[in-house]
């Protein structure tokens, strides 16, 4: 949960503010402009400099700048933060686990979704559903997420629908096993590539689950493994609206808008059948913050920056 | 086989069995020290790891028991969520140098683990089942890590905090690093079989340099060891790349067969030794047998010459020279035996000569008696008939003329029996040698029955006369051959006073012939047949004996052979048989 300083001080215009994040949005419009700033530079994959807008509906703002760094890792990210390179960066697991060094930190609700998505070599549903009843959600929830987010069998999280507990995300070992005796030698090994290094660690834990359910898997560099381990945002707290960005960005097909909860949790239902996609977690942005900043939140409920309400403490 | 070689095989032999048996007994003696030297080695070895792996032991209980008197340890020990020191064991390993370290909870759930950091929360019971842990010593187990099974020297202790206990399991894996802190005397290595799987796996054994490669020669060895719990002996490869090995079981706790220790050593040097002792056996048995062969010779020269010239001579003997002798060039048994043989010849000669002597005395007697028999016959008739004249002019004066006329009529005739008698006698003692020209026997013998044709008839006998016409001409001497048939008829005729029939009979024989003359007369016994051709000897009551006798010298003289067969009562076969 947030964080605050110690000795808050009182807040005070100017400073620029530095920025890292592992994403690379491919324009300014995708990317977004945070609330009391404007865009002044922009340098596709590199960086993007927001400036303060002497207009803003709500005042200015006390930053004169944002400066973002884009595509930056997570271990470079946390290693800059330590350095004081950096004011604010994203937390990987690695730094949820540092929690108690006593660094601000600021969680948004759950808006990535942490999913294991399966390739089209995989034609078996069987395959499939033995790997869903393997993964040991639980344990990767408590060690290593540090019980940040939820554990979910759903694409959309609780919260947006109230309804994602009705899918199943407990492991049934036996039963994975069960459907992998039902299966050809050649279909007991997958291959299994992670999309993020950062998350290397629950793409280990898998493995060993899914051995757990005699079923072999490799992790593999490349992108075109049988099942990929991957995180995508879910945009926006409008839950057809979400339903649709996930499935597309998920490769399935894109539902059709629904008019009522119960449609959209047949729609999300019909989504997930046949296990293309396992749902696993619902994680939130998690930011850190270094000593110079001030003020806060850095982010809001949805995971949407809130540098108006910060300033910056000038430290020796 | 000649004698010479015998003794040469002899001499051969003798020399490369005893070189043979020189070369085992080296050999054997050899391998035995080798053997003994190769024990000794291994024991060290042996000895050297025993003694690596306890210090290696010791070195890990007192790290392990290090950590576990940590203050990090004890705090992880206590706290009730320990989720937050996943990576604890990591950074224990790393500082203490461990390749395996797992940080356990009291109820066997992974906290923490440096070698599989994902089985968090995995149990470990075989932990609990030691109730103290503190005074074991390091043990050898085999190790799960994530991408394969190795095979650790390891440790454990507990960390006790009230009722929390955190168990400590760390270790060092045994891999070509532990291998090559074994020093290994020049032709030895040590190997190590890692049995992480059920099968035997190649790629487990290892030297210090990593998998070995000929690992399918010691499988028998390896499975040897496994199945049995015990050391094991074995050797692979041939010639001088042939090695021994003794392999030791390497057992964890519930003394499962973990690993096995081998230890080689190369038998080039015996091989080497082995084949270097061969060659020079071979060289001298080569030699031995070079001079067995000279000696040999230079023996069997002085043995078998004298032998060979003794073994000419009795060869000359036996072609009837008997007076051939022997030179006596030593004093030895072969000297012995050349002089015995020179007393044997000069004996045969003496006694030929007495016999010659005595059967011509005999035979000068044979021919006195059948000449006094043969001349007394007519000379009685004649005596009678000049003393009947003698008689008649001194009493019968008239009657004598008439006397005189039988008289002289009858001396008439005996003396010509008398000068017949002395013709025959004559004839025999002036056979002439055979002049040998073609001769047709076939035409000889139709020639020759046409001319008894007349006499057979008036004797009741009828003539058979089989020829072969497949006879070809032999070397004789026409007239000597007519002259065998004429009397072999004659004897015929006169075997058969009652008639009977007469069969004369040519055969073709190999390259030879063959003529027989068979009549169906009275038959001769055994006796009459053995003394049928000796001169003088007959079985009619006229004759002078000497028919067959001729018989017999023409066929000698045509190098023939003649033969008869008879029966007693059934008749008699003359078969000549000429080359």
């Amino acid at each position: 949960m947030a964080g605050f300083g110690p000795a808050a001080t009182r807040p005070h215009y100017g400073g620029t503010l530095r920025v890292e994040i592992r994403e690379s949005p491919p324009s300014p419009e995708v990317f977004g402009v945070p609330k009391g700033f404007v865009l002044t530079t922009w340098e596709a994959g590199r960086r993007a400099v927001f400036t303060a807008d002497e207009n803003a509906p709500g005042g200015r703002p006390f930053l004169d700048n944002v400066d973002i760094q884009l595509a930056r890792s997570l271990r470079d990210q946390s290693v800059d933060l330590d350095l004081g390179k950096a004011d604010v960066v994203e937390l990987g697991l690695a730094e949820l686990r540092r929690h108690a060094a006593g660094r601000r930190v600021w969680p948004s609700s759950p808006v990535r979704l942490m999913a294991l998505v399966f390739g089209p070599r995989i034609s078996d549903a069987r395959v499939r559903e033995a790997l869903a009843l393997a993964v040991d959600r639980s344990a990767i929830h408590s060690v290593l997420l540090q019980k940040q987010g939820e554990i979910s069998g759903a694409l959309l999280p609780q919260w947006i629908t109230g309804y994602a507990f009705v899918f199943g995300a407990s492991a049934d070992v036996a039963k994975a096993q069960a459907l992998v005796a039902s299966l050809g030698p050649a279909d007991r090994t997958l291959s299994l590539a992670v999309d993020d290094a950062a998350n290397r660690s629950i793409a280990d834990r898998i493995q060993l689950n899914a051995r757990d359910a005699h079923l072999t898997v490799s992790i593999v560099p490349t992108a075109n493994a049988d099942v990929r381990l991957v995180e995508t945002r879910i945009p926006s707290a409008d839950a057809p609206h979400a339903l649709a960005s996930v499935a597309i960005a998920f490769g399935l097909n894109e539902p059709a808008p629904a008019r009522n909860p119960e449609e959209q949790y047949l729609a999300e239902r019909a989504l997930l059948d046949g296990y293309r996609v396992i749902p696993l977690f619902h994680l939130p942005d998690v930011y850190g913050a270094g000593p110079r900043v001030q003020g806060g939140p850095v982010i809001d409920q949805l995971g949407e920056w809130r540098f108006d309400s910060l300033w910056l403490e000038d430290r020796p | 086989m000649m004698f010479r070689t015998r003794l040469l095989l002899i001499f051969a032999v003798a020399l490369t069995a005893a070189v043979g048996m020189v070369e085992l007994i080296v050999s054997s003696s050899a391998r035995r020290a080798f053997e003994n030297m190769e024990a000794r080695r291994v024991n060290a070895i042996v000895a050297q790891f025993d003694k690596e792996f306890h210090r290696r032991g010791e070195e890990i209980v007192r790290t392990v028991e290090g950590i576990a008197d940590s203050a990090a340890a004890r705090e992880i020990a206590i706290t009730p969520d320990p989720s937050a020191y996943l990576s604890e064991a990591g950074k224990f390993a790393s500082t203490n140098r461990l390749d395996l370290l797992e940080l356990v909870a009291g109820d066997g759930a992974i906290v923490s683990s440096a070698q599989w950091q994902a089985r968090f929360g995995y149990k470990e019971d075989w932990l609990a089942s030691e109730p103290d842990w503190q005074s074991r010593p390091a043990f050898l187990k085999r190790e799960e890590l994530p991408d394969a099974v190795t095979l650790a020297l390891m440790a454990v202790r507990t960390v006790v905090a009230g009722d929390m206990k955190l168990y400590v399991a760390g270790g060092r894996a045994l891999d070509r690093e532990f291998i090559a802190s074994l020093v290994a005397p020049k032709g030895m290595r040590v190997l190590l079989y890692r049995n992480l799987a059920p099968g035997f796996a190649p790629s487990e054994l290892i030297d210090a340099g990593g998998p070995v490669a000929s690992s399918s020669l010691l499988r028998p060895l390896v499975e040897q060891v496994e199945t049995q719990r015990r050391e094991a002996f074995g050797t692979i490869g041939h010639g001088a790349s042939a090695e021994t090995f003794h392999a030791l079981p390497l057992q964890g706790r519930d003394n499962d067969v973990l690993g096995v220790l081998l230890v080689g050593n190369s038998l080039s040097d015996l091989v080497q030794l082995e084949s270097s002792m061969l060659r020079t056996a071979v060289i001298v048995a080569v030699i031995g047998i070079l001079l067995a062969i000279v000696l040999s010779w230079w023996a069997t020269a002085r043995i078998t010459r004298p032998v060979q010239r003794l073994a000419e001579s009795a060869g000359r003997v036996a072609a009837g020279n008997w007076g051939a002798t022997v030179e006596v060039a030593s004093r030895d048994e072969i000297g012995q035996l050349a002089a015995a043989f020179n007393r044997m010849t000069h004996e045969l000669v003496e006694q030929r000569d007495r016999l010659v002597q005595a059967e011509r005395v005999a035979a000068w007697r044979e021919l006195a008696r059948r000449l006094a028999h043969e001349l007394k016959n007519p000379l009685f008739p004649l005596q009678i008939t000049v003393e009947n004249m003698q008689r008649a002019r001194e009493k019968y004066p008239e009657q004598f003329d008439e006397v005189f006329r039988e008289g002289t009529s009858t001396l008439l005739a005996e003396l010509a029996n008398l000068k017949q008698i002395i013709g025959r006698f004559s004839d025999f003692a002036k056979m002439p040698a055979p002049e040998m020209q073609s001769v047709n026997l076939n035409g000889l013998v139709a020639e020759t029955m046409r001319l008894f044709e007349a006499q057979l008839g008036k004797a009741g006998i009828s003539a058979s006369v089989q020829l072969d016409p497949a006879l070809r001409p032999v070397q004789a001497d026409g007239e000597q051959m007519t002259r065998v048939l004429r009397n072999l008829i004659l004897n015929a005729v006169d075997a058969m006073p009652n008639g009977g029939t007469l069969t004369v009979r040519t055969v073709a024989v190999g390259a030879g012939v063959r003529l027989e003359v068979s009549d169906t007369g009275q038959g001769l016994t055994p006796e009459e047949c053995e003394r049928l051709f000796t001169p003088y000897y007959t079985t009619k009551t006229h004759g002078t004996g000497l028919g067959l006798a001729i018989v017999q010298s023409v066929v000698s003289d045509h190098k023939g052979r003649i033969s008869v067969e008879s029966e007693k009562g059934k008749g008699t076969t003359f078969r000549i048989d000429l080359g």
